[in-house]
């Protein structure tokens, strides 16, 4: 995918907003936008580890450079004066040397270029370093290039770019002027510009050569055997159907209302708030639902749609339990037959959540194969389902699985983040700048962060389970290491071997214990429209006990990962900023973890 | 593959045999194959282990999982496959799930199969509507993508898969998994009729398949059998001349 630079920050929130970029640039060079080698270093410290930092110079000194490479410090230096190769040589992080680009001959001299990337721009006017015009791409469009070095940049906009892209494929674009309004840096123009580098390159790599029906750009689909094409064919209809009728939203609605107590607070936590010393917190307590997690949100409004397809079995997966529990509750209230899988290894860890199941009435079936978690049980109701598949309905439990379940699952679940943004809009009287959920498959975060996606000035961040840690064997964690695969009915990202076998998760959370994510979260994150980051278990552990002692609020394991990442957000955010957490569940079915974990508390 | 439509042609029934490449290790390959095709089976699937095998059965699940163990991979099979050196005398099908191929690469699996020897594909995740991931790269190796049908399939679904198929119609004989059976379900044999009258090529029952009694119920309305578990099980348990019966009650000349 295409790399964006946004160059010429000089402000903290521009650093920030520009957090999915791959890069950001500061100007040494005479310019409106220079900055001094401190100044560069202080915003520099904004920026995640992931982001190159890039100084642009004019015909400086080999010491100046080297200077700022050091002190603030440089990943990668950016050149327009007429600097020797001798300098280019010494410098000792990559080179991007830049042309002004008018006639097809300059286009010849890039390839004579030594430095390690070439920037393309249009002839300067006032100082050198950018003009913020256009030059003719087509320029580049057939000679014979390395694009693999190339850097476009001049005149870049978030509706001029995608064409830039398709027709020159570069490296990186680069845009400094084009994110700007009334010559200062603008967050929603960076944001904007980021998601149609980003988003656009996606799409025109995309094959084009599948229904794009049930896609988000190249992951979801309906990869399942045919035995169960028509059963979700049906589901497809059935939900199109549902999804327009109002008598089915008002029921849905009534249930959400009546039966699992929404809306739920957003909660102000004051003294996480003055712990961290950072933004204010806000907690979206999905913990106070019935059944103490998000996932009863979603069993409600597919239960209702079963009954619609005349569908009056139930089968479910769960990892941690909660779904099950959530699914066989509502089998209860509807007097519903339900048979939930469950891994061994899941059975063990969360006892309390599988008597529960059973005292609500539900069968529940022990996976013994693989690696005892949700994985496996979700292949073995998959099989369940195939085999009876005329009468049964599959309840899954996260925005995974065959075309319409990722869509459904995130709709069913967006009610917590419909109810967030009217929240957050009444106490605050803006939207927040960031808002953090876990991901497993992906539902909670996904009805979280689907109302927001538009928002472009409001970070998303998820949090996945890094279990021992994301460079060991063990951990869950699908998007920092995970790749495009097909699993459990659609193209998403898993953990996989080299001969595209699945691999094991690991993670102290049964519920994100799973070694894919869910298609639509695959795709944002390609987009960059959210960032994933990885949570030990021990740091999840860290975070219960925090969140327990700061706040009176015991969450769930999973829950804790996004509390630990808030916490890690935080740090680099001022009193002036929302955070918003996402605490999708209580902690009453991990007490026994809890409890062994932490022996010895006090 | 034309060699399954002149079968048909004669009037004979052909027995497609399903094993698990590498089950028992990858040298079992060339000898199992070689064992069938000698005892007159008309065309063999080569299973390719998978750790998430959701359309199949205990059975091919454990011998995937032994596979597995054993180190195999699609590539070792295609692999394994280029260097037989004993003729090759039956129609060899590469059965695999989607992901293998995925991570394999579509077009250069298609190429590596094609030298391997392989005449069609059977990938069970892979549903008509998205065939186009994997159907042009096999095209251009002239290997033939066969298409499940099932006691589910929609009539007009089912118009649309037979209108493109190729080589052989897979028909899903138990709405479920694979797995050997006592008993086939009385629709199927309405089923097997209606798919064959719509189908350009042969029409092939499977899943399930273990009896002669299977046979016996299904002879008159379909062009052949494809038996996996049963057979999977036999060699992995050594004893492959229990299954002799079997091949011989589908491939014997049987007057009608
Ligand atoms: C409390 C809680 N949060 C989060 C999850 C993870 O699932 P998802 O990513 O679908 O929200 C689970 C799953 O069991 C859960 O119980």
């Amino acid at each position: 995918m295409t790399h964006v630079k946004i160059c010429g920050l000089m402000e903290e929130q521009h650093v920030k907003a520009a957090s999915s970029a791959d890069a950001i640039g500061f100007v040494f060079a005479p310019s409106r936008r220079r900055v001094s080698i401190e100044r560069a270093q202080e915003l520099s410290r904004l920026a995640t580890n992931e982001v190159q930092r890039i100084g642009v110079f004019v015909n400086a000194s080999y010491e100046e450079i080297d200077k700022a490479v050091k002190t603030v410090p440089l990943t990668m230096v950016q050149l327009h004066g007429d600097e020797p190769d001798e300098l280019i040589q010494r410098i000792e992080v990559p080179v991007i040397q830049a042309f002004s680009i008018r006639t097809p001959a300059d286009v010849e001299k890039l390839n004579s270029s030594i430095a390690d990337y070439v920037l393309v721009d249009a002839p300067g006017t006032d100082y050198r370093g950018g003009s913020g015009h256009v030059f003719d791409w087509s320029l580049l469009e057939n000679a014979n290039l390395d694009h693999s070095r190339l850097i476009l940049a001049g005149g870049l906009n978030k509706d001029n770019v995608q064409a830039a892209i398709s027709q020159t494929h570069p490296f990186m674009v680069d845009v400094s002027s084009g994110v700007e309004t009334d010559g200062r840096k603008d967050e929603v123009k960076i944001q904007q510009f980021i998601l149609q580098a980003k988003g656009d390159s996606m799409e025109r790599t995309q094959e084009k050569t599948i229904d794009p029906v049930g896609f988000f750009g190249r992951y979801g689909g309906q990869f399942v055997p045919e035995t169960l094409m028509k059963a979700v064919k049906e589901l497809e209809a059935a939900y199109e159907d549902a999804k327009n009728d109002a008598e089915f939203q008002k029921e849905y609605h009534h249930y959400l209302k009546e039966y699992v107590g929404r809306e739920q607070p957003l909660t102000f936590a004051a003294r996480m708030t003055e712990a961290w010393g950072g933004p204010k917190i806000y907690l979206k307590r999905e913990d106070l639902n019935h059944t103490g997690a998000h996932k009863v949100n979603n069993a409600i409004g597919q239960a209702l749609l079963a009954q619609r397809m005349g569908k009056r079995k139930i089968v479910a997966e769960t990892g941690a339990g909660q779904h099950g529990v959530a699914t066989a509750t509502i089998c209860a209230l509807f007097d519903l037959d339900c048979v939930v899988f469950m891994g061994e290894e899941d059975i063990k860890r969360q006892q309390l959540n599988v008597f529960r199941m059973k005292l609500l009435g539900a069968r529940v079936e022990s996976v013994t194969k693989g690696s005892g978690t949700l994985k496996d049980a979700v292949n073995e109701a998959l099989r369940y389902w195939v085999t009876n598949v005329e009468d049964t309905h599959y309840l899954i439990g996260s925005a995974l699985g065959p075309h319409p379940f990722p869509t459904m699952v995130r709709d069913f679940q967006s009610v917590i983040g419909k109810e967030t943004k009217r929240q957050i809009l009444e106490k605050e009287g803006r939207l927040p700048d960031a808002i953090v959920a876990c991901v497993g498959g992906g539902s909670n975060a996904i009805g979280m962060f689907h109302p927001f996606i538009e928002d472009a000035s409001v970070r998303l961040i998820g949090a996945e389970a890094a279990g021992d840690g994301v460079d060991t064997e063990r951990h869950a964690a699908t998007l920092t290491k995970g790749s495009e695969g097909v699993l459990h009915g659609a193209m998403m990202k898993i953990l996989q071997d080299d001969a595209g076998q699945v691999q094991e998760a690991h993670s102290i959370s049964a519920g994100l214990d799973y070694p894919g994510i869910g298609p639509e979260h695959a795709h944002l994150a390609d987009n960059g429209r959210v960032t994933y980051e990885a949570i030990t278990d021990d740091e999840a552990l860290a975070s219960v006990i925090e969140m327990s002692r700061l706040e009176g609020i015991i969450p769930a394991l999973e829950s804790a990962h996004a509390i630990a990442e808030a916490k890690k957000q935080a740090q680099s955010m001022t009193a002036d900023d929302v955070l918003i957490i996402c605490v999708s569940g209580r902690g009453d079915k991990d007490m026994a973890t809890y409890a062994e974990k932490m022996e010895g508390l006090s | 593959m034309k060699r399954l439509a002149e079968l048909k042609q004669s009037g004979h029934k052909a027995f497609v045999a399903y094993i698990m490449a590498g089950d028992g290790g990858i040298e079992k390959l060339g000898e199992q194959i070689q064992h069938l095709q000698e005892r007159g089976v008309t065309a063999i699937e080569v299973g390719i282990p998978f750790s998430d095998p959701v359309a199949d059965g205990p059975t091919i699940e454990a011998a995937g999982n032994r596979a597995l163990d054993e180190g195999i991979t699609l590539e070792k099979v295609l692999e394994e496959m280029q260097r037989f050196d004993f003729e090759v005398k039956v129609p060899l099908i590469i059965m695999t799930y989607l992901n293998p191929v995925i991570r394999f690469g579509a077009e250069r699996f298609t190429l590596e199969a094609k030298k391997a020897g392989a005449s069609g594909i059977i990938i069970p995740d892979l549903p008509f509507e998205h065939r186009q991931l994997i159907e042009p790269f096999a095209k251009q190796q002239e290997l033939v993508l066969i298409q499940l049908v099932t006691l589910t399939t929609i009539d007009s679904r089912l118009k649309e898969i037979l209108k493109q198929a190729e080589g052989f119609v897979y028909a899903v004989t138990v709405t479920g998994i694979t797995g050997s059976r006592d008993e086939l379900a009385e629709e199927v044999g309405a089923f097997t009729r209606k798919v064959r009258e719509l189908s350009p090529v042969p029409v092939y029952a499977g899943f399930g398949i273990s009896k002669e009694s299977h046979v016996d119920m299904l002879r008159d309305d379909v062009d052949g059998f494809i038996v996996g578990s049963a057979i999977v099980q036999a060699f992995h348990e050594g004893r492959i001349e229990d299954v002799e019966p079997l091949i011989d009650a589908v491939t014997a000349p049987h007057s009608v």
